[in-house]
């Protein structure tokens, strides 16, 4: 029976944040939210892993109140516990608080043997949390994970396929052991209904900064931060290049593939 | 301790004993540049054994010191051995900051390194910038899908960590300083630590069509392709320019194309003579990519970014722009 | 009748004075596409001329100029029809409406947008969704042009509960064959105003008249939605579910069906397996795709756990619930590439858009599969399961386009007479252009037929307009 954690994100659907020409600010407001697409190749992995070892599977996630539709989500695909890290203090936290306060509140949950991440959000694109939460975790890491061949609860070990530049590795690291799981061999699956609909009834566990034994204030949210964003603005635009509009599609091709071949760039 | 007693910039020289990854010499030379204004000495780290004239290739980037660092654990990339490295390391000499190739492997250790030091880490950043008055490194990257740009600092923790992806930094070596200070370091980490062992590697079959980072005519089609079906003109007017396609995040996100052809700041940087983008929009982090001798952009919306990114652009319909081309080349051979 | 004559040099100039130089294209400038739509099967016919219009009074002063030279004329949109009905069969002139693609405005107090007839279905589509409001037409052909839905009369995934593009269209603007402007039908719901020529125009694919304006209707956009997938043993149950959905008074917005080739097909093409291919190491069959929309989360459930219940009285797998942006985005991309995944694979293929009553859909798909099987041409559906909308296609890549054509013959004319046996219909919304009026022609009887013809002499004695369709021949 493994005990498994899955560490999630919601996230907004970047593709749809505006930035306020006025103000330079990110316009959030009304921009839909979703799972973290790479989290759900995570989850994936991890239902399967619980469907061929058995065990209980636990799904984590720190973010506002409304991040729970992400934990539900999961739910309805197999997670059997769910928990949130919610509360204004963990605000503004990078890859270092969000990793602390991630662990300190998992620890109230057991002890697990597996932990899966997704390779990256899409919104902060990191890529750090894996093997931050590994070190927290103390547990050995395999990020990049193509395929889990074999996992012996008994033995202590877990033998995958990491993708690397040129190939695929294949590793054998020790319980508990974090993945973070590339998306081509773990599809997410589509919530049947009875998951769907027992998922909105679930209990979902809350942590905050007043329930979570042993934590340091001073080590989550901002101030736990090693790194800040001082500022953002937006992206210097260069002069426009030259377009080319000869009247037709036909005729600005000609005169643009002319223009090339006189500079000898074809 | 105070942050300014941390001192001098290390780089991380990645390699297989015979070649030093390209992205660590980059970064050499890039963070010469940075330690000329801070003050601060570059020290290149190589663990294990590297080949003397790849040796040579680092002094010519102009470091100060090179620390070798020595012992059991290293004889191949492990996550533990390869942080505990540098962690040890960090502890006894204090640098400022530490600069990591964003390969798979630097990727992999470099955030561990970073918890052990109780410090924070930043990834692919596109530009290092030195901030006088704080005593702090600027990050600068592309952020939420290239709407904004980012600065990032550490106000208080040190080494300031960073990863870098290959190709975001010019290899432009400034020649080996007189005296370069040699450390050398036995770390021993016991194999029998190592959580998690190399058992075996299986080379993925080369296909050089998804090798783009050296091709000289690239050709980007971007999430303006509404399906699949229209892909192969694209890489048809490539094999006409002698070229390979790209693509845009979206296209992966579909899984149109591999993400080895992801064009950008979070994916492959590239350098080509000729680069012809088809039907995107322009978001930095794709363009911040991209150095190209002549880049031509073709989208239907005049009003599209990618046109302040352009040498020329044409204004209309990719596909059509893209099959008038082809006809153009074929009447010409 | 007589023939027509030819673009000549100086008429080339009267045209070209229409548009100008920069949107007016003839001989060698005339690109490919112009001489077929999607179905390249059913022949390539080159215009003499191509006129990129900008306005309606250019529309009419082009067609006056072929009226007054005898000169066929042909509007066309973004060509992604499928019976070849934008087809210039015999040569003369194309007035290209993809210019035309302005939003003219919102009347909000009545829920009406008023648009030019090259608008693609999905800029209108996504702007009235921007304004809170949806144009409920979805055909699955995203970049056609709302006059060439008009001109078939589109139907699509939503007209279950929405009904056709017909029932969306209160006025219009059309070039009759004679050059005259005229306009039809006003900014309201009801008429009852003596013969309706705005109905005649609508899916009389430009044989009629031009339409070059319109106004459509529009309803308020629904709040929530979720998708449902019901995997199946066979054909026969799932289709036995379609009705009960019907009678359970569920409303759905749409549903789709498709069967386990064209699943197997769309999976290999996108490289990801949506539709589930088996449940529990049984193997699907065929599946139903069903959508509700709502004004509320609870409301859906209700709907939901409803549908659970004729899930399991039909036998049905499972009932998966797509309900996230991710999900969504995944399993409508992988519906919309169907007809992509089948073109992708397939050399030679031709295809039908019967309508049969609902309760005869499975009868019907395994009749034309065994046809299929018997001539070794394999056969892809999915469709409309809601309304009877099946579209079957024929598809073959070891055959000689020949001998391909002579079977898919054989197919079709049994098909079309079990159709007519079934009480359907010839075409649900893909139209009849010149592919299927023979069928048509069976379908409907001699007597309708020739009303339909006598109908286009009124409205065009010279036989200029869009010649060769629906219901004329071509004339040498």
């Amino acid at each position: 029976m493994l005990n498994i954690l899955v560490c999630v994100k919601q996230v907004p659907d970047v593709d749809l944040v505006k930035m306020d020409p006025e103000t330079g600010n990110l316009v959030r407001e009304g921009v839909p939210t979703l799972t973290n697409p790479l989290d759900l190749n995570a989850l994936e992995a991890a239902v399967q892993m619980k469907e061929k070892y058995g065990g209980e599977l636990t799904v984590i996630t720190m973010g506002p109140p409304m991040a729970e539709s992400t934990l539900r989500e999961c739910l309805a695909v197999g997670a059997t516990k769910a928990a949130i890290v919610t509360g204004r203090p963990f605000g503004g936290a990078d890859t270092l608080s969000t990793s602390y306060s991630i662990v300190k509140a998992a620890d109230m949950l057991g002890k697990f043997d597996l932990i899966f991440c997704g390779k990256e959000s899409v919104d902060g694109a990191t890529g750090q949390m894996g093997s931050q939460l590994a070190e927290r975790f103390d547990a050995s890491q395999i990020t990049g994970c193509l395929l889990i061949e074999e996992v012996n609860e008994e033995e202590g070990y877990i033998i995958a396929q990491r993708e690397m530049e040129t190939g695929a590795e294949t590793v054998k690291a020790t319980l508990p052991c974090l993945l973070t799981v590339e998306k081509q061999n773990y599809r997410g699956r589509i919530p049947n209904l009875k998951g769907k609909l027992a998922s909105k009834k679930a209990a979902i566990e809350t942590f905050t900064e007043n329930n979570i034994d042993g934590l340091d204030l001073n080590k989550i949210g901002e101030p736990g931060s090693g790194t800040i964003v001082p500022r953002i603005y937006p992206p210097d635009l260069p002069e426009p290049g030259q377009i080319i509009d000869e009247g037709s599609t036909e005729k600005s091709v000609a005169k643009l593939m002319d223009m090339l071949a006189e500079k000898g760039a074809i | 301790m105070e942050k300014r007693d941390y001192k001098n910039m290390w780089v991380y020289i990645e390699h297989d004993g015979k070649k030093a990854e390209p992205v660590g010499l980059e970064l050499c030379c890039e963070i010469r540049k940075v330690c000329d204004i801070t003050g601060d000495k570059l020290y290149a780290v190589i663990i294990g054994d590297l080949a003397e004239s790849e040796q040579t290739l680092v002094k010519n980037c102009g470091v100060d010191g090179i620390i070798y660092v020595s012992g059991t654990g290293y004889e191949y990339y492990n996550t533990d051995a390869y942080s505990n490295a540098f962690t040890v390391l960090s502890k006894k000499y204090n640098p400022s900051a530490i600069f990591v190739g964003a390969t798979v492997n630097g990727r992999d250790f470099a955030p561990r390194t970073a918890v052990q030091l109780d410090t924070g880490c930043t990834s692919d950043a596109m530009q290092i910038e030195y901030d006088p008055k704080t005593g702090d490194l600027e990050f600068i990257e592309p952020a939420v899908g290239g709407k904004i740009m980012a600065v990032i600092t550490f106000p208080k923790l040190r080494p300031q960590i960073g990863t870098h992806r290959p190709g975001t930094f010019k290899y432009a070596p400034v020649g080996a300083k007189e005296n370069i200070e040699i450390i050398k370091e036995q770390i021993d980490f016991p194999v029998e630590n190592i959580r998690c062992r190399h058992l075996s590697f299986a080379e993925y079959e080369f296909d050089p069509e998804l090798e783009i980072a050296d091709c000289d005519v690239i050709i980007g089609v971007g999430n303006g392709l509404s399906d699949e079906e229209q892909l192969p003109r694209y890489r048809e007017l490539a094999k006409l320019l002698g070229g390979k396609i790209g693509c845009t995040r979206p296209l992966f996100d579909r899984d149109i194309l591999p993400y080895k052809l992801q064009i950008g700041q979070s994916g492959v940087i590239i350098k080509p003579k000729l680069y012809i983008s088809f039907g995107i929009s322009g978001a930095v982090n794709h363009v911040a990519g991209i150095t190209a001798d002549t880049f031509i952009a073709v989208n239907n919306d005049p009003e599209a970014q990618i046109f302040n990114y352009c040498d020329y652009g044409i204004v209309g319909d990719m596909d059509e722009v893209c099959d008038r081309m082809i006809a153009e080349i074929k009447a010409k051979q | 009748m007589s023939s027509y004559n030819k673009v000549t040099p100086q008429i080339a100039d009267q045209l070209k004075a229409v548009v100008g130089e920069k949107r007016f294209f003839e001989g060698e400038a005339i690109k490919p596409e112009y001489s077929h739509d999607e179905m390249p099967i059913y022949g390539k016919y080159f215009p003499e001329v191509v006129c990129e219009a900008e306005t309606t009074e250019e529309i009419s002063e082009i067609v006056k100029i072929c009226a007054a030279n005898k000169i066929p004329v042909v509007p066309r949109g973004a060509g992604t029809g499928l019976v070849g009905g934008c087809v210039p069969l015999n040569g003369g002139v194309i007035i290209s409406t993809r210019r035309m693609d302005k939003i003219l405005g919102y009347d909000m107090d009545n829920l009406v947008v008023h648009v030019q007839c090259g608008v693609l279905l999905q800029d209108l589509a996504a702007d009235a969704l921007d304004h809170g409001l949806m144009y409920p037409p979805d055909p699955g052909e995203k970049t056609s042009t709302l006059g060439g839905n008009v001109s078939t009369n589109a139907g699509g995934m939503k007209a279950v509960k929405y009904g056709v593009t017909r029932d969306y269209v209160l006025a219009m603007t059309v070039v009759l064959p004679s050059g005259e402007i005229m306009k039809l039908g006003k900014t309201v719901c009801k008429t009852s105003s003596g013969y309706s020529l705005l109905h005649l125009m609508i899916g009389s694919e430009g044989t009629l008249g031009i339409i070059t304006e319109m106004t459509l209707k529009l309803i308020p956009k629904p709040i929530v939605d979720v998708s449902l997938i019901l995997p199946f043993p066979d054909i026969a149950s799932c289709i036995s579910a379609v009705p009960k959905i019907k009678l359970a008074n569920l409303d759905p917005q749409s549903i789709e069906f498709m069967d386990a080739d064209i699943v197997k097909s769309s999976a290999a093409f996108t490289g990801n397996s949506v539709f589930p291919q088996e449940v529990n190491g049984e193997p699907v069959g065929a599946s139903i795709l069903v959508t509700f929309v709502g004004n509320s989360e609870d409301e859906l459930d209700l709907k939901m756990e409803k549908l659970a219940e004729v899930a399991e009285e039909t036998g049905a797998f499972d009932v998966l619930v797509v309900d996230t942006p991710t999900l969504k985005k995944d399993v409508w991309a992988a519906r919309s590439s169907f007809l992509t995944a089948i073109e992708a694979d397939t050399k030679l293929l031709d295809e039908m858009d019967v309508v049969v009553p609902v309760n005869r859909i499975a009868e019907f798909l395994l009749f034309t599969r065994e046809l299929g099987d018997k001539h070794d041409i394999y056969m892809r559906n999915f469709g409309h399961a809601g309304d009877g909308n099946l579209h079957i296609y024929c598809c073959s890549n070891d055959l000689e386009e020949e001998e391909f054509l002579r079977r898919v013959k054989i197919i079709m004319d049994a098909s079309y007479a079990k159709c007519v046996e079934f009480e359907g219909q010839v075409s649900g919304e893909h139209a009849i252009g010149h592919a299927k009026k023979y069928y048509l022609k069976e379908s409907v009887g001699d007597t309708a037929f020739n009303l339909m013809q006598e109908i286009k002499k009124v409205f065009d004695p010279d036989m200029i307009l869009n010649p060769g369709k629906v219901c004329t021949y071509i004339c040498e």
